[in-house]
């Protein structure tokens, strides 16, 4: 035998050999979200649609989710052919298959419950159809609208990073900071940000935007204030104590030494800060901010265009998830130095 | 290079209750240039302090710790430490753990020479490597030699190889008379093992705790590298353990 065999090699010698049953169950299991799919196109064409009797803001169904879906089929289609060749493909494949069976089974649940038989409201539930549509019909609002939120929420979140980095990093490092800084977060910090949005938008001297800004950065303030502190304060005294023998000055400790040793830390608070600073964004543009996804959100929702709000609310979901997507991808690169990541 | 320590005497104050506890208790010592000195004891006698003086991270309460004539204030690259934890920056490879050290003293390191000490240390090949991806013996090896890097008139060691397993320990030990032979640094050592001492040292400082006192200073007279096994060695053994109230006379005791 080689000795140089990969780890996935390995597990395909250690494995239990398989039995004819199992084996059958594997290849069903991983043909169940084609099924799926196909039984949502296939409802979707085929079972004639019930008609509503008050049809406000009810678009007639057209072609655009067939294609959505049959995008899907195709691609299902491919791995499992795919899957037949290659035992990795087939690997991946058979894990992804339940969830997507699952995720396709509700879509023809929801068909069924809103196009096919009408058990929802036909104007909060509208068809994924109308989704997709709103979605194309809306991008310049759809995309104005994000890249204000955008910019709002990078704004503000930087705004409070560089903000609690000051302060958490100077109150852990000297004690004479801290205990002027360490009142005001007892006092601040638990109260939630939005709840001086009343306050902050009705200011003459400071813009919407200014005081949306302000509102988000306090709330990512506080977060990564306490974990930076907190992070400085447990640095292990002998890392103090080693840099101050090869003669690391008081000031250049800061950043050679109690940054980096708290990063781990400071990356909690990066990403606490985070959801703060998107659950704060919303609020804000729900409450006074005449721009943005939030916004628009209740915008639409005033003509009760719900298809548009799901649209919107799509788009929010791609946003922060690509948005915390990169936050994990800068941490887990620059505590790569970590055994156990925080 | 000469460090004395003069009547020195070191108060802390406790943590939880009022009161103080006496470390140190009129400690004179003078470590000449070049000499392998162990700092020998029990916990609570003192040893870890009266290292952590001549380094200048402590402050004698009275007395005076002298290097080169001149009384010991703060820190200084002349005087390395290398501790038994949390020695290496977790955060750095082990090639920038040494390159901090070589910055932080304004020696302008050359990369050849930074790879001459990664080749010194044996770590060569894990010089990209972070400290948790190396084994405690590897860990101890580059601490030894990021101190080293920056030229130190004494190295003080703060039982540096505390933490490690009885062979990765012997097997460093050697690897230290060589650094210390190779370079001939003053070392100044603390531990708790009589073995290690022996070992390594020319001279033994056997301390009492509570109050922290020098008990005996012994010279050892053996050539390197000793032997664990002969005479010499298990006497100097047996005379420290008497010293430290170890060796009670045996009592042998017979059933029938």
């Amino acid at each position: 035998m080689k000795n140089n065999i990969s780890a996935w090699e390995l597990k395909q010698i250690e494995a239990k050999p398989q039995t004819l049953k199992s084996k059958l169950f594997d290849w069903l299991v991983s043909f169940m979200p084609i099924l799926m799919a196909l039984l949502v196109l296939l409802q979707y064409k085929l079972v004639p649609n019930k008609k509503v009797l008050i049809s406000f803001k009810v678009y007639e169904p057209t072609n655009l989710y067939a294609w959505f879906i049959g995008v899907f089929l195709a691609a299902f289609a491919g791995l499992f052919i795919a899957s037949l060749f290659s035992k990795k493909v087939f690997g991946k494949w058979r894990n992804a298959a339940p969830l997507l069976t699952a995720v396709f089974l509700l879509l023809l649940a929801y068909d069924f419950a809103t196009l096919k038989a009408r058990l929802l409201h036909a104007t909060y539930f509208p068809a994924i159809d109308d989704i997709l549509n709103a979605l194309i019909a809306e991008r310049a609002q759809l995309w104005i609208n994000s890249r204000h939120s955008l910019i709002l929420l990078f704004t503000g979140y930087f705004s409070g990073v560089i903000a609690g980095l000051f302060c958490g990093i100077l109150s852990g490092y000297i004690k004479k900071v801290r205990y002027w800084v360490m009142p005001l977060i007892k006092v601040l910090g638990p109260i939630p940000a939005n709840t001086w949005l009343p306050i902050i938008l009705v200011l003459p001297f400071i813009s919407l935007f200014q005081g949306a800004v302000f509102i988000i950065a306090l709330g990512v303030w506080y977060p990564v204030t306490m974990t930076t502190m907190n992070g400085v304060i447990n640095i292990p005294m002998h890392n103090y104590e080693a840099a101050k023998t090869f003669g690391v000055g008081k000031l250049s400790m800061i950043y050679k030494v109690a940054i980096p040793a708290s990063s781990p830390f400071i990356f909690q608070g990066l990403t606490q800060g985070m959801s703060i600073a998107c659950t704060v964004l919303l609020i804000a543009e729900m409450m006074g901010v005449e721009a943005g996804v939030g916004w628009y959100i209740n915008w639409q929702r005033g003509y009760a265009d719900f298809a548009k709000v799901y649209a919107a609310i799509v788009i929010l979901c791609v946003t922060f998830f690509a948005v915390n997507t990169m936050l994990n991808a800068i941490k887990n690169r620059v505590l790569r130095w970590q055994e156990d990541k925080v | 290079m000469s460090v004395k320590i003069e009547s020195l005497t070191k108060i802390f104050a406790k943590q939880i209750e009022e009161g103080t506890l006496t470390a140190l208790d009129n400690i004179n010592l003078e470590i000449k240039d070049g000499e392998f000195v162990s700092l020998l004891g029990a916990s609570g006698c003192g040893k870890s302090t009266l290292l952590r003086i001549i380094a200048g991270l402590e402050i004698p309460t009275q007395g005076a710790a002298l290097f080169n004539g001149e009384r010991i204030e703060g820190t200084s690259p002349k005087r390395g430490l290398v501790f038994q934890e949390h020695t290496l920056f977790a955060w750095l490879t082990v090639r920038q753990n040494i390159e901090f050290a070589a910055k932080a003293t304004k020696r302008l390191n050359s990369r050849t020479e930074i790879s001459n000490w990664l080749e010194v240390a044996g770590l060569t090949e894990f010089a990209d490597n972070y400290p948790h991806q190396l084994s405690g013996g590897m860990r101890q090896r580059a601490a030894l030699v990021r101190a080293l890097a920056v030229s130190p008139e004494v190295l003080l060691l703060d039982e540096p190889l505390g933490a490690l397993d009885s062979f990765t320990r012997m097997h460093l030990q050697d690897e230290l008379i060589r650094l210390w032979k190779g370079r001939g640094n003053t070392m100044v050592m603390v531990t708790h093992d009589i073995d290690e001492a022996i070992y390594l040292s020319q001279r033994i400082v056997v301390m009492s705790p509570r109050p922290g006192r020098i008990a005996k200073i012994l010279e050892v007279r053996m050539s390197y590298p000793r032997n664990r096994a002969v005479g010499d060695f298990t006497a100097l053994r047996t005379q420290i353990l008497k010293l430290m109230d170890f060796a009670q006379d045996v009592q042998e005791e017979y059933t029938i």
